[in-house]
């Protein structure tokens, strides 16, 4: 990667939550009928709160204000293996995708972690739930990428998301990682129908609940990662099903990438809109979807490539 | 060779002298400074071995039926014994500061006599390559330990989990006799390498032999279903014991799956799937079991048997990799899978210590009775969350590094493509399951014990670590964070045990092995970006913070009557997550609940998760003649001689598909 793109790349990084938030919320509001926030509210808001001063509950210890950072940390670096842009990525080595699924991993665990450290039974409850369907998207998350692996024959992350639209065989992996990693994006991210992110009751407890007690920047990196890695996972749902095939015309593909993400953006917004929030007790049911559609996608992907196709 | 035996002699002189002196303090001295000597001179043979500088071979003669004795010491042994002894010498230093409170009362030279015995049973089992021989070392490292487990032996419950584990390991060793046995009759002699003229060519008894081999060797690690002794044995057992156990002693069963891989050769594809499936459960269940389990000991124990299966997962993918021709995959395996050996070692250790100096402290290692301690130990916390974070495969701690390498292996394009790539696959994704809940459990444990409010007004902290319970748990925490941050350290140790395996499979030896560790180098820079890039977010939030913040309290959504109690249990905790795994997870609930709007008796509610594979074992055991009764009568007359053809004709194949010896 030149340098350019690695800047291009940082750049994108920072900025793109922040887009995607405001689309997100745009589409809300048009459907709830509302003239709705500015596009940047979000960095309006996150202003806002770095210029604030924290509150800290008695019970807490350092773990508490820790935790943000860590989140952040492991979204930035992740961020850097992910090929946001759509072609490649700043940080890229075998198996890298491995690195970022268990970079995630220790954010999650240090946003619990805080959770728990305030001794609230909402927060506690919070962080269950967090920790339960954290575990339980694992498997789907390396079950699609591995199977994009076989069936792109590379290993690096950005360059395994270019499975292709191209021939009619390929559909049945693309459609299938498609369609899982979006799930993964609406429990990792925590979107309806696992979470709404606009509320901490008692029903969708998962998310917000567990960041109750933040304030001040603290709150604010816990929120800008959580958009950051809402923004990466889109971004992989938009290279693996960009029709436009990188090889040919880098250029042009960069600018239907980004033109899926908005679309991806959209779709967020509408199912948000339109789809109520799954029961709790539904939602490993709904992870085992996406589970499911990337178990069929890596017998497309074994059947093809043990017949030689 | 010749330090061997010093060393030998020094630890059997430090256990005469344990045994002899008339004062615990003393005594502790004294198996502190033979366990010091005996591990100095046994490294002083052992690291330029590990280094790739020639192997050690001496030949005793002996009286019949043994004839002669070898004494062999490869970089397998080495790197066994180059982590072994200084571990248990650490276990034997955490000791003194762990039995001193009993000093008064008890005579705690029994302990330490036994920890230098234990020390000196590795030696006897990673270095001799003599079926009898071996066997003796086996059964002395086994008595030693079920010995060390039954130190609070007036606790009824101690006794019982010590004669568990009694039973269960001989259980194993009579399978393991068989096995030798087997051997023994085929090729007359009982030297390991006149086994290897056995193993090395596919026949239907080395199928057979295999497959004792692996119940022996996966009973000794706790493999599942051979698991149910352990996570008693680990309860009940003082903590320095229950970290050598399960970081230590227990992987001599894995050493032993390790020499007889090496012995096999060339091993067919069938017991590579099989290692590989019986792992990948092993893996499963254990973290399942370690998810639910609120004595903090008990999970430990439980997710020891989670990290023998990720090991075994990386042997079974070496195994696959032999059988294909695959270097690569030969490489990655087992230098994942020694790695990964070496690491848990490391963590589980400090784990157990912290877990032990939580007993001293509080006398209660019940996760529902714990919380806030982090304010009283706060170094045991620290070293708990370390140790965490490294058993759930956390970058940039040691866990990351070997899980990262087997991952790697499962994902890599050199397997066929095709059904067995698919499996791999899968077992990647089961692999990233086990990961997940293994990271619910640790937060689950800390969280519960170390973060929020206490829960329980009885249990008071009393204190933090002594000095040498500290020190001991630091040195560990040093391992666990440079094997994690600098994996080329880790790679050095492993290089020359993962390049015996290569043999037969590769052309230049050890050019893949080169290639996996060139793998680990941009995991190591991924390492330090993450610590920059977070030194410089504390920086900033500092700059941003300046000391401005206010003290309140926790934040109860309006209601102001909380209490302690309200806090989330470590039961509830994992409820839901378990409530997915019901068939796994059984709770036994003991319950009164209250009655009415005004209840006049306040009510209470207990849960236990209970072993469910060792209640259904007790069970198919206990009921298997009515069981098979009722299965049989509940098949009508006509179906019944068709049902008995159809057994005869399943056992026709398999003992046809054993005959032929070469199962798919």
């Amino acid at each position: 990667m030149t340098l350019l793109a690695v800047v291009l790349h940082v750049v994108a990084l920072l900025a793109s939550p922040i887009g995607m938030v405001g689309v997100i919320n745009r589409t809300k509001a048009i459907w709830a009928g509302r003239k709705g926030p500015p596009l940047l509210q979000f960095l309006f808001d996150l202003t806002r709160l770095l210029r604030k001063a924290p509150v800290y509950s008695h019970v807490t210890t350092p773990i508490f204000w820790i935790a943000p950072l860590v989140a952040l940390t492991t979204a930035l670096v992740s961020g850097l293996a992910v090929p946001l842009l759509g072609y490649a990525a700043p940080i890229s080595f075998p198996f890298d995708f491995v690195a970022v699924a268990y970079l995630w991993g220790l954010g999650r665990v240090f946003v619990i972690l805080a959770a728990l450290d305030a001794g609230s039974s909402f927060e506690g409850l919070g962080a269950s739930r967090e920790a339960t369907f954290g575990a339980l998207v694992e498997p789907a998350l390396f079950l699609c990428m591995g199977t994009l692996a076989a069936a792109t024959g590379h290993d690096t992350f950005a360059s395994i998301v270019h499975v292709g639209l191209g021939s009619s065989d390929r559909i049945a992996t693309t459609a299938g990682c498609a369609i899982a990693l979006f799930v993964v994006l609406q429990v990792e991210s925590s979107r309806v129908p696992v979470d709404d992110p606009q509320t901490h009751l008692e029903l969708t407890m998962i998310h917000e609940v567990m960041i109750l007690d933040h304030s001040g920047p603290d709150l604010a990196a816990l929120q800008y990662a959580s958009a950051m890695k809402l923004t990466l996972l889109a971004a992989l749902v938009a290279a693996v099903i960009n029709p436009v095939p990188f090889q040919t015309s880098p250029a042009i593909a960069t600018v239907t990438h980004l033109a899926t993400m908005l679309v991806l953006a959209l779709a967020v917004g509408c199912v948000e809109s339109l789809v109520a929030r799954l029961k709790l007790k539904a939602l490993p049911q709904y992870i085992v979807v996406a589970t499911v559609a990337t178990f069929i996608a890596l017998l497309a992907t074994a059947w093809r490539l043990g017949s030689g196709g | 060779m010749t330090f061997l035996t010093l060393a030998q002699i020094a630890f059997l002189l430090g256990a005469a002298l344990s045994l002899a002196l008339r004062n615990n303090v003393h005594r502790a001295w004294a198996g502190v400074v033979s366990q010091l000597i005996g591990t100095t001179l046994t490294l002083v043979c052992a690291l330029p071995v590990l280094l790739g500088d020639g192997e050690l071979r001496a030949t005793v003669p002996w009286s019949y039926p043994v004839e002669s004795v070898t004494a062999h010491l490869d970089a397998l042994g080495a790197f066994f014994l180059v982590w072994s002894l200084p571990m248990t010498l650490m276990g034997t230093l955490y000791a003194v500061g762990y039995l001193r409170p009993q000093f008064a009362s008890r005579n705690a030279g029994v302990q330490f006599a036994l920890l230098n015995i234990t020390s000196f049973s590795f030696v006897l089992i990673y270095t001799l390559e003599n079926a009898m021989v071996f066997l003796l070392g086996w059964e002395i490292a086994a008595v030693a330990a079920w010995l060390l487990v039954i130190w609070e032996y007036r606790s009824q419950k101690t006794r019982f989990a010590g004669f568990n584990y009694l039973v269960s390991t001989h259980v194993g060793f009579f399978v393991l006799v068989a096995a030798f046995m087997t051997m023994r009759s085929a090729t007359g002699s009982m030297d390991f390498g006149s086994f290897s003229n056995f193993l090395r060519i596919p026949s239907p008894m080395r199928n057979v032999t295999f497959i004792l081999l692996a119940t022996s060797f996966g009973l000794k690690a706790a493999f599942f279903p051979f698991h149910t002794w352990l996570p008693r044995a680990h309860a009940a057992a003082p903590a320095h014991v229950s970290a050598l156990m399960s970081g230590v002693i227990h992987k001599a069963g894995l050493f032993g799956l390790l020499r007889f891989t090496l012995l096999i050769g060339a091993p067919d594809a069938w017991m590579g799937w099989y290692l590989l499936a019986f792992s990948s459960l092993t893996a499963l269940v254990g973290v399942l079991y370690t998810t639910a389990q609120r004595d903090l000991k008990r999970l430990l124990g439980y997710s020891s048997t989670e990290n023998v299966g990720i090991a075994g997962i990386g042997f079974g993918l070496g195994y696959l990799g032999l059988s294909w021709h695959k270097p690569v995959l030969v490489a990655l395996g087992f230098t994942g899978g020694i790695l990964h050996i070496l690491n848990h070692a490391v963590f589980k250790c400090l784990l157990f210590y912290a877990a032990g100096s939580i007993y001293r402290a509080t006398h209660t290692v019940d996760l529902e009775r714990l919380g806030g301690l982090i304010r009283k130990l706060p170094w045991t916390a620290f070293f708990f969350l370390l140790g965490g974070l490294a058993i759930s495969g956390l970058p940039p701690l040691n866990g990351f590094v070997s899980e990262f390498l087997i991952y790697a292996g499962l994902l890599h394009a050199g397997a066929p493509s095709g059904i067995e790539r698919a499996l791999l696959i899968g077992t990647a994704s089961l692999l990233a399951l086990v990961g997940g809940a293994s990271a619910l459990a640790t937060v689950r444990a800390f969280g519960v014990s170390f973060l929020g409010a206490p829960r329980d007004t009885t249990v008071h902290a009393a204190h933090d670590a002594s000095l040498s319970m500290r020190l001991t748990m630091c040195a560990h925490a040093v391992g666990v964070v440079l094997l994690g941050v600098v994996p080329a350290v880790a790679l050095r140790i492993v290089r020359a045990p993962a390049a015996l395996f290569m043999g037969p499979a590769s052309a230049p030896p050890g050019s893949a092995i080169l290639e996996a560790a060139g793998l680990l180098e941009p995991v190591a820079w991924t390492s330090a970006l993450l610590l920059a890039v977070f030194l410089v977010l504390l920086v900033g939030r500092w700059w941003l913070v300046r000391g401005r913040y206010t003290k309140h309290v926790t934040w109860g959504c309006g209601y102001t009557g909380t209490t302690s109690r309200m806090q989330t249990t470590g039961t509830s905790f994992s409820a839901q997550f378990a409530s997915s795994f019901e068939s796994v997870l059984h709770f036994q609930r003991r319950e009164r609940l209250p009655v009415g709007f005004f209840p006049e008796s306040p009510g209470h509610l207990d849960t236990y998760n209970v072993d469910t594979v060792e209640r259904r074992i007790f069970e198919a055991l206990g009921e298997g003649q009515d069981f098979s009764t009722k299965v049989v009568a509940r098949i009508s007359e006509e179906p019944r001689f068709a049902f008995g053809l159809g057994l005869v004709v399943l056992v026709a194949l398999v003992v046809s598909v054993f005959v032929r010896g070469d199962v798919p």
